[in-house]
């Protein structure tokens, strides 16, 4: 209480001073008049009464300073003092203050703008109950590439029966649906889960309630939960939808409730319904199709619950060998699982701006160095003046932080306009990336927080090495020094050299690592996809089993074959073909195969192989390369043999070297073979990006496949944008009901693959040019200011006989020592430093020499032309004058 | 100047202007300096000047009051006075210091 009376009584002191001396002025008169009329009565003279009042009033400055004192807050009061000395001294050398403010700025904003994003994905608070406790269990097995990939219903009911480890493990499985009668037909990316799945993750329905044990069983009623997104769009936000009939597929369906907005795991799921899991399918280790969740339970590490799975699934493999063998179990955190392919870029990234700062932190305390060596006779004379060494070195920090907090509010304002390009990392609506989806980059309360946090930071760090220096400045040596104006003392000499090579040093960490990952995204754009991207328009649908079932497939033949024809006769269209798993979508599907004539494999080492179902049309739109044998036909639906295309993967593979035209494949099982007889072999395609490896591939004809899922391809004329118009209405001239998933051009699909790896490829070599500007700014700096400095020790040398050349092989001397000194600590740096990042190489070594030399030239010529103005000018001083002038 | 005044203790010039502020009403700088000498018996080397800090960390705490007034010479002179809170702070801080003094007494007083 007494404390806030305090602190506001003398706060409000600062602003009435003048008043507050003036009113103490009067009162102090009015004491001595008092005093001096008390003594006059006691009898004394005028002149007694005065001296004696004096007296006894005791010192009057000395009284109204302990005054003020009481008064005001005299720390704020020398701080408000510092800052106005401060601001003089930053107006009176603009080039410094500019610099150094613009250094601190662009530092402090890029750390700023990437901490943002790191802040809004990696470190967001997860709206799950108890998230770090919460994993998704995958299954891998080197058969099937060693992916953490689903499992099957056989091995979950086995591990949540056995498992001690968790609290709760949940099954899910995609289940998509079209809903009609709300508009126009819609395709829904829909999700199966048990009851429980929901109680995992432990959110409460915004709207209406979740489905119960009862209701999550095979003869239970049909209901669904709808997304927030759902909910707002399509059905407007109606707050009476609880209870209301829905039909998906054909079939009535009643809403129990909507998710909150912000649930989003799986991402972009629109719709979920109870799993209803029949108890039969519990013995099923064949399908693997489960995801599944877990809880931990308290106290239980990650990766003891790993072991003690693995253990479970080692018993499971003992007694299902055929289908278990080499299973591994994998946990993955629901953080790292919901992070997906963003994290380590954006840890990298996040490292590389760290450098940027750094470099920053260095130049400004470079300049810093040079501005207070021109300072020391200021310095000198004030302590002459009795200034206290720590009275000057408040100062100096006064300053370092005036410049930190301008180029921190810098900062700010850039990380504000940084953060919009940084967004673009976040592609929405793309299938074919594993990230997170972000609509915005806040600049919140912890941003903010963090800015101001770095922006101390920096003023410490490069405000620490001047005042460390001041903390050694002798009055008297000081004023000696300058008043005699000869070469700088070696020690300011020595700290500004260790600015510049940490600068050459952490500039070229950067740059060598930019240039990796540059080299790395020029491989992978580059590389081939395996089918011309450009010109290719495509069109994703899916064929809703209520009207397209699968036990009449020519329905579906029909359609495709209707669709397409009418396609093909569209102007502007070269060819149109049609493929069920469309490259770069996201979407894939694989089924194992057995080759005749070998002694069959044993059963649990089966090859897989991803499955594509086309028609004829779809190599040549695509331009897929037929290499040897021939294309599906139209006679291929009637002739009665199941044919197949494989790609040169798969012949390579399996075949080694052996003609696989005519051979055939068993893709059923041992013992119920379905042979298809191998016509073709077609070039490799990349399905899942360049920079990921290629499957092995095996195409059958949608005419004797025809699958539910198909998307067409279009090779187009003109820009394949143009053509979604024209190409839906062919489509919906067939069947106006049917939803299109997505149409997109396939050379912005690729181009969306690459998002990340563009992005951070992009913003790295922005940062290693940012970090180039930078340091060539703080070695011109230091190397202007050292020539500043010597001018009249080369006077001296130069009226002694030593030429321009002398001069300016004398100042390139020292740059290219320091230069030198910092190319090889940072060669060292880099060395370490490159392997961190290898998620973001791609077929390019982290210790590539070419790069590595390459990036060490580049920054030592930038540092040589630095340095060379200066030295130039050096060399051109004229003697005479440099000795005339102190 | 007489060789036995004492120095006044830290302290104990806040509670003196209290006490006679809460003895004389309304006063003076002046005269509350004039009276803590009389009082003292001009036992204590106070230099009136320092009143002047004590009254305005008294006024900062709330326990007086200040107020512009005439003095004896037909000047304008601040007059202070007692707060609702000094009034009440003169008994904790009356008891406080007894008890400081009670037990240097006990310090003091030849050991039995």
């Amino acid at each position: 209480m007494d404390l806030i009376r305090i602190l506001i009584s003398r706060s409000a002191a600062l602003w009435r001073r003048q008043k507050l001396d003036d009113e103490l002025d009067e009162e102090l008169r009015a004491h001595i008049e008092l005093a001096v009329q008390e003594n006059l009565q006691r009898g004394m003279n005028a002149e007694q009464a005065r001296t004696a009042a004096l007296r006894g009033f005791g010192g009057m400055t000395q009284a109204k300073e302990t005054y003020r004192m009481q008064r005001g807050l005299p720390v704020f009061e020398t701080l408000a003092n510092d800052l106005r000395f401060g601001v003089r001294q930053l107006v009176k050398s603009p080039a410094f203050a500019l610099t150094a403010i613009l250094t601190l700025a662009l530092g402090i904003g890029a750390t700023t703008a990437i901490f943002s994003v790191v802040k809004a994905v990696l470190l967001a608070p997860l709206p799950y109950k108890d998230p770090g406790r919460i994993v998704a269990v995958w299954t891998a097995n080197p058969v099937r590439g060693s992916q953490p990939l689903s499992s099957t219903p056989g091995d979950f009911a086995i591990w949540k029966e056995r498992s001690a480890a968790f609290e709760d493990l949940a099954p899910s499985y995609d289940n998509e649906h079209t809903l009609t009668g709300q508009g126009a037909p819609q395709f829904l990316i829909g999700y199966a889960v048990s009851a429980n799945y929901l109680r995992i993750l432990g959110v409460a329905p915004a709207l209406g309630r979740l489905f119960t044990d009862m209701e999550d069983s095979p003869d239970g009623p049909k209901v669904a939960l709808l997304s927030d997104h759902l909910w707002r769009t399509t059905f407007h936000s109606d707050p009476g939808i609880v209870n209301k009939v829905i039909t998906l597929d054909g079939i009535a369906y009643t809403v129990l409730g909507v998710m909150p907005r912000g649930f989003d795991y799986p991402a972009s799921v629109e719709l979920w319904t109870p799993s209803n899991i029949a108890p039969s399918a519990y013995t099923d280790f064949n399908h693997t199709y489960i995801r599944i969740l877990g809880r931990l339970r308290p106290g239980v590490s990650l990766a003891e619950a790993q072991k003690r799975l693995n253990d479970v699934e080692a018993q499971v493999a003992a007694a299902h060998p055929q289908t278990n063998s080499g299973n591994r179990v994998v946990l993955v955190p629901l953080r790292e699982q919901l992070d997906g392919d963003i994290r380590m870029p954006l840890l990298i990234l996040m490292g590389a701006v760290g450098l940027v700062l750094l470099i920053a932190c260095a130049n400004t305390a470079g300049l810093a160095l040079a501005r207070n060596a021109e300072r020391q006779k200021e310095i000198a004379v004030r302590m002459a003046l009795g200034a206290t060494r720590r009275r000057l070195l408040g100062q100096f920090m006064t300053e370092s932080l005036l410049l930190a907090l301008i180029g921190g509010a810098g900062g700010i304002v850039l990380a504000l306009v940084g953060t919009h390009f940084l967004l673009r990392l976040f592609p929405t609506d793309v299938a074919n990336l594993n990230i997170p989806k972000l609509t915005q980059i806040p600049m919140d309360r912890e941003v903010l927080l963090f800015a101001l946090g770095i922006t101390l930071l920096t003023a410490f760090l490069f405000g620490i090495v001047p005042v460390l220096k001041g903390m050694r400045t002798e009055a008297s040596a000081a004023m000696k020094e300058s008043s005699r104006g000869s070469t700088s003392t070696r020690r300011s000499n020595r700290s500004r050299s260790a600015m510049v090579v940490s600068e050459v040093a952490l500039a070229l960490m950067l740059l060598t690592g930019a240039g990796l990952v540059v080299a790395s995204f020029n491989k992978v754009t580059n590389s081939d996809l395996g089918f011309k991207p450009d010109h290719v328009l495509s069109l994703q649908l899916f064929l809703p089993p209520d009207r397209y079932p699968s036990e009449n497939p020519v329905k579906r033949r029909q359609f495709v074959e209707q669709v397409e024809k009418r396609m093909n006769t569209l102007p502007g269209v070269q060819s149109a073909g049609v493929v069920n798993f469309l490259p770069l979508s996201g979407f894939w599907g694989t089924t194992s195969f057995l080759l005749r004539g070998q002694a069959a494999p044993k059963q649990d080492q089966e090859p897989e192989a991803d499955n594509r179902i086309i028609t004829s049309g779809y190599l040549r739109t695509m331009g897929i390369p037929l290499l040897r044998g021939r294309n599906f036909s139209d006679a291929d639906r009637d002739r009665g043999v199941q044919v197949a295309m494989i790609n040169q993967t798969l012949a390579e593979q399996y075949f080694k070297g052996r003609e696989p035209i005519g051979e055939e494949l068993n893709l059923g099982t041992a013992d119920k073979p379905d042979w298809w007889q191998i016509v073709g072999v077609t070039g490799d395609v990349k399905a899942f990006g360049q920079d990921q490896p290629t499957h092995a591939d095996i195409y059958r004809p949608f005419d004797q496949l025809p699958f539910p899922l198909v998307a067409f391809t279009l090779r187009t004329e003109t820009d394949p944008a143009s053509m979604i118009k024209s190409a839906e209405e062919a489509m919906w001239s067939v069947d106006p009901n049917l939803p299109v998933l997505k149409a997109i051009p396939m050379d912005m699909l690729a181009g969306q693959t690459l998002a990340v790896r563009r992005a951070s490829s992009s913003l790295i070599s922005a940062f290693a040019v940012l970090a180039l500007v930078l340091a060539s700014i703080g070695i011109y700096g230091v190397m202007a200011n050292a020539v500043t400095q010597r001018r009249q020790e080369i006077g001296v040398r130069m009226a002694l006989g030593a030429q321009r050349g002398d001069v300016l092989r004398m100042m390139m001397g020292l740059g290219v020592r320091l230069t030198g000194l910092g190319v090889a600590i940072g060669l060292i740096g880099a060395f370490a430093l490159t392997r961190l990042i290898g998620s973001l190489l791609f077929e390019v070594n982290a210790m590539n020499p070419l790069i590595f030399s390459c990036a060490a030239i580049a920054l030592a010529a930038v540092a040589m032309a630095a340095c060379y103005l200066p030295a130039r000018r050096a060399a051109s001083i004229d003697p005479m004058k440099a000795l005339r002038t102190e | 100047m007489g060789e036995n005044k004492s120095d006044v203790l830290q302290g104990t010039l806040d509670l003196m202007v209290l006490k006679t502020l809460e003895a004389m009403g309304p006063l003076h700088g002046y005269g509350i300096a004039r009276r803590i000498e009389q009082v003292s018996d001009n036992g204590l080397s106070l230099n009136q000047g320092t009143i002047y800090p004590a009254l305005l960390r008294l006024q900062q705490r709330g326990w007086i009051k200040a107020e512009w007034g005439t003095s004896e010479t037909n000047r304008r002179a601040k007059f202070y006075s007692l707060s609702r809170i000094g009034r009440k702070k003169i008994a904790e801080e009356t008891e406080n210091w007894e008890r400081i003094a009670g037990t240097m007494a006990r310090f003091l007083a030849p050991s039995n």
